[in-house]
C-alpha cells in the first residue's frame, strides 16, 4: 500500500516538476512493481549471493553494507558484513546497518521478511532474472538506483554484446543434445525457461529436458539415459572438475560417454544470473564444439 | 487440626509460584529486549520503548524484538497448554502436540492452502482442521481397541507424526520454487517469520479464561473416564471440549511459528514436579513457565550463532529429548 | 429413604447373551453383597446401577426418578462409585485425591470451603490415612491405594454407595475395617451395594445378597436365606463345607 502510494505520489511529481525528475530515480523491479529512490543508494544490502554479485557488476559494490552467507564473489565481498543466511536473516543486523537499498531475491529470500522490510519503510528492490536480457537490465536498474549508471550501462551493454557475438557464432551450429547437471543427488535439470537452458541454447545446444513441467526437475538416471544425450555438462560442489562426472562412465552405450563428452563448467559461473553468465557461456560453447568435433 | 491447616495453606503456597512466574515472565521479556544481534543497552532499549529513543533503536525494539518476543511468548504458553490439556486428555503424560502429529497435521493443512494461494485467516482456520483431523486420527486409533494403552497411544502418534512427515515432504517436493522459503519453516518451528503476535496472545489470554472454570472438572477428568462419570463429570462433553480447544491451540501455535516441538511435554511436566496436579494451578502456570522457556529458547535462537539465526525448534529439541527419554525411563509409560 | 428400584432392568455385557432381568429394590439401611464367578457381571451391573452404563433394556429409578432422566451432578451427589482400577497416571497426593470426592458438591466457580476440608479429614481419619495424606498416590500400596479409594467415596457422601471389590489388596485387619465403614454407613441409612468374592465376608456383613449365576437366573434376598451350600456351591461350582462359628455360618471349600 504504502509503496503504491509511493509511487502513486512519485508519478505525481515526475509530471509536475521537470526538475524532481532529475532527483529521483524509477525503476520497476522483477515483481514488476516501481521502486524510486529520492537521491542515489548509498547504503545496499544485497540479500542473495546473486544480488551482492549484481551489485558489484553495476558498479556499487562500495556502497554493499550487507551481505549474506555464501557471498564470496568478487572475492572482496567476503569482507562485508554478513546478515545470515539467505533463508534466515538477521533481520536486527540488518536494520542497524541502516541501508536505504536492500536487492532481495524472490524466489530465495523468505516473503515474511521482505514484507516485513517494507513495512517498517525500507525500499526494497526484488530481482529475479529468467534472461540474458533481465541480467543486463537488472545491472542497468541497480546502477540507476545507485547513481553508477556509468558503469553499469557499459557493463551491461558488454555483456549483451557478449552473447549476441556467441549467439551469432552458433546460431547456425549443427545441434548438440545437451543434458545440464544441476545436482547429483537427487539428480537434476532444468526446464527451457530456465536461463541455463538459455545458455545451452545460445551455443547451439538443445537441453533434453526442456519441456519439464517443473523448472528444476527431479530426474532419475533412466531417464536420462532414455534421452541419451550427445553432451552432458555437470556443474559440481566446487570449483574443481566435477566427480559427478565419474558416474555417467558407468554407461559407455550413452552417447555422450561413448564420445567421452563429459563436461566440467564452474557452477559459478554459469549457475548464478550474472553478467559472469557470459563467461560461463563461453566455456560451455567451446565444450559443445568439442563435442562437433569428436563426431 | 495441625494437618488441615498444611493441607490449605497449599493452595496460597501455588497462588505464591504463579505470582513468581508472573514475575518471572516480566524478567525474562524485558531480558529478551535487551539482547540481541544489534547491541543495545538497557538504557537505549528503556528510551525506544519510553518513546524516546533514536529512530533505529525504536524500529530494533518496537518492529523487530518486542513482536517477536510477544509471539514466542504467546506461542510457548499456548503450546504447553495445549500439551498440558491433550496429556489428561489422553491420561497420558507423554502426550504432546508435536509427538502426537498433531503439529504436523496443522502443518499439512496450512501448506496445502500455501500450494493453493490461500493466507490469512482461511489458513489458520486450515491449519485447526488439520489438527482436529490429527487429533481425532490419533484418539480415535488407540482408543478403538478395549484396551487402550499408553504403547498404543504413542506408536499410532507415531506413525502419524511420520505419515504428516511424509505428506510434507511430498508437498515440499512438488512446490514451485517461490513457494519454497515460505514453507519450509513448517517443518522446524521457526519464529523469524512471525507475524503479528495478537492472535496467540488473544487466543493464550481466551483459553486461560475457560480453563479456570473447567479446572476441577479437568482433575477430576485425569482420573479416568470412569471415575470422572461417576464424579458427576459429563465426561463426552468435557474430553469433545478439551479436544477441540487443544487442537485450536496447537492450530494457533503452528500458524504463529511452524511447528514447534517438546515445550508442550516439558513445560507441563516440571511444573507438574513442582506444583502438583491441580490444573486451577497448573494450567495458567503452564501459559506463563511456556512463554518464558520459548522467549529464552528463541533469545538464544537469535543470538548464539548470529548473524546466522536457528529456528527456535531446534532449541526446543535439545531440551525435549532428553526429557522426553527421562519420562520414559522413569516408566511413567 | 433412598431407594433405587430396578424393572425388568438387564444389564448390558458386551458380546454376551442377555443376563435375566431383574426386578428388586435397594433400599437405605441395606448393606447388598453382589456375589458370582469371574466375568459374570459383577462390575458391569454396579457401573449400569450408577448410571454410567445404559442398561440394555428396562429401567433403573433413584426415588421413582429415571437415572437417565437425572443431570449427572445431581447423580453423583447420590451415588457414588468405587471402582476396581484406578488410573494414576500423573502424580497427585493422598489427599488432593480424597478431595476429588468433593466434586459433586460443588458448582463450577466454587472453591472447596472449609467444611469440605473438614469433611475430608474426617474420611481420611475413618480409613486411618492421616498419616499418609502427603503422600503421591502413586507410591502407595494397593492396600493404601484401595482405602483411598474408599475415603474418596466417603467424601463424596453419597446415599447409594457401589462399591467394586472394596477388600481387594486389603489385609486382613484392613478388610474388616472396610467391611465396619460399610456397615456403618448402611446403619446411618445410606443403601451400600459391594461386589464381593469373599463368601465369608458377605455372610458376616451384608443383610442382603445377589447372587449371579453363569447359567441360571440370579436369585437376591435376604443373606440369611440365601447363603447355604445349595445356592453357593451351584454359584462357584464348588463343592463347600459350611460350619458354625460364634453364631455365622462359615463356607470352606471342600476337595473333590
Amino acid at each position: 500500500m504504502r509503496t503504491a502510494l509511493k509511487t502513486l505520489l512519485l508519478t505525481t511529481l515526475t509530471l509536475c516538476s521537470a526538475k524532481s525528475v532529475m532527483a529521483q530515480q524509477c525503476v520497476v523491479d522483477d515483481r514488476q512493481r516501481t521502486v524510486c529512490m529520492d537521491k542515489p543508494a548509498q547504503r545496499i544490502a544485497t540479500l542473495s549471493p546473486g544480488a551482492t554479485e549484481l551489485a558489484f557488476a553495476a558498479g556499487a559494490g562500495s556502497k554493499v553494507v550487507a551481505v549474506v552467507s555464501y557471498s564470496d564473489y568478487p572475492p572482496q565481498a567476503k569482507q562485508i558484513t554478513s546478515v545470515g543466511s539467505h533463508t534466515r536473516i538477521d533481520m536486527e543486523r540488518l536494520v542497524s546497518l541502516q541501508p536505504d537499498l536492500v536487492l532481495a531475491w524472490r524466489t530465495g529470500n523468505p516473503p515474511e521478511q521482505i514484507d516485513l522490510l517494507e513495512k517498517m519503510g525500507q525500499t526494497v528492490f526484488i530481482i529475479e532474472p529468467h534472461e540474458f536480457d533481465e541480467i543486463a537490465t537488472a545491472v542497468k536498474r541497480i546502477g540507476t538506483l545507485a547513481g553508477t549508471e556509468v558503469v553499469a550501462d557499459d557493463v551491461a551493454d558488454t555483456f549483451l554484446a557478449g552473447i549476441e557475438q556467441l549467439r551469432e557464432r552458433y546460431q547456425n551450429a549443427p545441434k548438440v543434445r545437451t543434458f545440464y547437471q544441476v545436482w547429483d543427488e537427487p539428480l537434476m535439470s532444468m526446464s527451457g525457461k530456465h536461463y541455463i537452458s538459455k545458455v545451452v541454447a545460445l551455443c547451439g545446444g538443445v537441453n533434453v529436458f526442456a519441456d519439464s513441467s517443473r523448472m528444476i526437475p527431479r530426474l532419475n538416471v533412466e531417464s536420462v539415459l532414455l534421452q541419451n544425450p550427445e553432451a552432458i555438462i555437470a556443474g559440481g560442489m566446487g570449483e574443481e572438475n566435477s566427480s559427478w562426472l565419474q558416474a555417467w562412465r558407468a554407461f559407455p552405450e550413452m552417447r555422450a560417454t561413448a564420445q567421452g563428452n563429459l563436461f566440467f563448467v564452474p557452477p559459478s559461473l554459469i549457475q548464478r544470473p550474472t553478467p559472469r553468465v557470459l563467461e560461463g557461456a563461453r566455456i560451455l560453447c567451446d565444450k559443445l564444439d568439442i563435442a562437433r568435433a569428436r563426431r | 487440626m495441625l494437618a488441615a491447616s498444611v493441607s490449605r495453606s497449599l493452595p496460597s503456597s501455588k497462588r505464591f509460584s504463579l505470582s513468581v512466574l508472573v514475575c518471572a515472565s516480566i524478567v525474562i521479556m524485558l531480558f529478551a529486549l535487551t539482547q540481541g544481534s544489534a547491541s543495545l543497552s538497557i538504557r537505549e532499549v528503556w528510551l525506544a520503548l519510553t518513546g524516546e529513543g533514536t529512530p533505529l533503536a525504536t524500529t530494533l525494539v518496537m518492529e523487530l524484538r518486542l513482536p517477536r518476543i510477544l509471539a514466542a511468548y504467546a506461542t510457548g504458553g499456548l503450546l504447553a497448554v495445549a500439551g498440558a490439556l491433550m496429556q489428561i486428555l489422553l491420561r497420558n503424560p507423554l502426550a504432546e502436540p508435536y509427538v502426537l502429529g498433531i503439529s504436523g497435521g496443522a502443518s499439512v493443512a496450512a501448506l496445502v492452502s500455501i500450494l493453493l494461494g490461500i493466507s490469512g485467516v482461511l489458513l489458520s482456520g486450515a491449519a485447526f482442521l488439520g489438527a482436529m483431523v490429527s487429533t481425532v486420527l490419533v484418539f480415535g486409533i488407540s482408543q478403538a481397541g478395549r484396551t487402550s494403552s499408553s504403547l498404543r497411544l504413542l506408536l499410532t502418534g507415531v506413525v502419524i507424526a511420520a505419515g504428516w512427515g511424509a505428506l510434507i515432504t511430498l508437498i515440499l517436493a512438488l512446490a514451485p520454487p517461490h513457494k519454497l522459503p515460505g514453507m519450509l519453516y513448517w517443518l522446524m518451528g521457526d519464529l523469524s517469520y512471525a507475524g503479528s503476535p495478537i492472535l496467540p496472545w488473544c487466543m493464550l489470554i481466551a483459553v486461560c479464561v475457560v480453563i479456570v472454570p473447567l479446572g476441577r472438572s479437568l482433575n477430576v477428568l485425569a482420573r479416568g473416564a470412569l471415575q470422572a462419570a461417576s464424579l458427576g463429570v459429563d465426561v463426552k462433553r468435557l474430553e469433545r471440549l478439551v479436544f477441540v480447544l487443544a487442537s485450536l491451540l496447537t492450530a494457533v501455535a503452528v500458524t504463529t511459528a511452524g511447528s514447534v516441538g517438546f515445550v508442550g511435554l516439558v513445560v507441563p511436566h516440571l511444573l507438574r514436579m513442582v506444583l502438583g496436579n491441580d490444573q486451577r494451578v497448573t494450567l495458567p502456570a503452564c501459559a506463563l513457565a511456556g512463554g518464558c522457556l520459548l522467549t529464552l529458547a528463541d533469545t538464544l535462537a537469535r543470538v548464539v550463532i548470529a548473524p546466522e539465526q536457528l529456528p527456535v525448534g531446534v532449541i526446543t529439541a535439545l531440551l525435549g529429548v532428553p526429557t522426553f527419554l527421562l519420562l520414559l525411563r522413569k516408566g511413567r509409560l | 429413604m433412598t431407594q433405587l428400584v430396578l424393572d425388568r432392568m438387564v444389564v448390558d455385557i458386551p458380546q454376551q447373551g442377555a443376563m435375566s432381568p431383574l426386578t428388586m429394590s435397594l433400599s437405605s439401611g441395606q448393606l447388598w453383597g453382589v456375589l458370582g464367578p469371574n466375568g459374570v457381571g459383577k462390575t458391569t451391573l454396579l457401573h449400569t446401577l450408577a448410571g454410567i452404563l445404559a442398561p440394555r433394556s428396562g429401567r433403573i429409578e433413584l426415588d421413582a426418578t429415571p437415572l437417565a432422566k437425572l443431570a449427572r451432578p445431581m447423580l453423583a451427589q447420590c451415588i457414588g462409585v468405587m471402582f476396581q482400577d484406578h488410573q494414576d497416571g500423573f502424580p497427585a497426593t493422598v489427599y488432593e485425591t480424597v478431595l476429588l470426592g468433593r466434586h459433586p458438591h460443588l458448582g463450577v466457580w466454587q472453591k472447596e470451603s472449609d467444611q469440605d476440608h473438614a469433611i475430608v479429614l474426617n474420611a481420611l481419619k475413618s480409613l486411618d490415612l492421616l498419616a499418609l495424606q502427603n503422600r503421591l498416590i502413586t507410591e502407595l500400596s494397593g492396600g493404601e491405594r484401595q482405602r483411598v479409594a474408599l475415603a474418596m467415596l466417603k467424601a463424596q457422601q453419597p446415599k447409594v454407595w457401589l462399591v467394586d471389590e472394596p477388600t481387594n489388596h486389603l489385609d486382613l485387619n484392613h478388610q474388616v475395617r472396610a467391611m465396619e465403614i460399610l456397615a456403618e454407613q448402611s446403619l446411618q441409612g445410606d443403601c451400600v451395594v459391594a461386589s464381593l468374592h469373599d463368601v465369608n465376608l458377605a455372610a458376616r456383613w451384608c443383610t442382603h445378597v445377589l447372587l449371579l449365576y453363569p447359567d441360571r437366573p440370579p436369585l437376591w434376598g435376604e443373606s440369611a436365606s440365601l447363603l447355604t451350600t445349595d445356592h453357593l456351591e451351584p454359584l462357584y461350582r464348588q463343592p463347600l463345607a459350611v460350619t458354625e462359628l460364634e453364631g455365622r455360618s462359615v463356607f470352606v471349600p471342600r476337595s473333590t
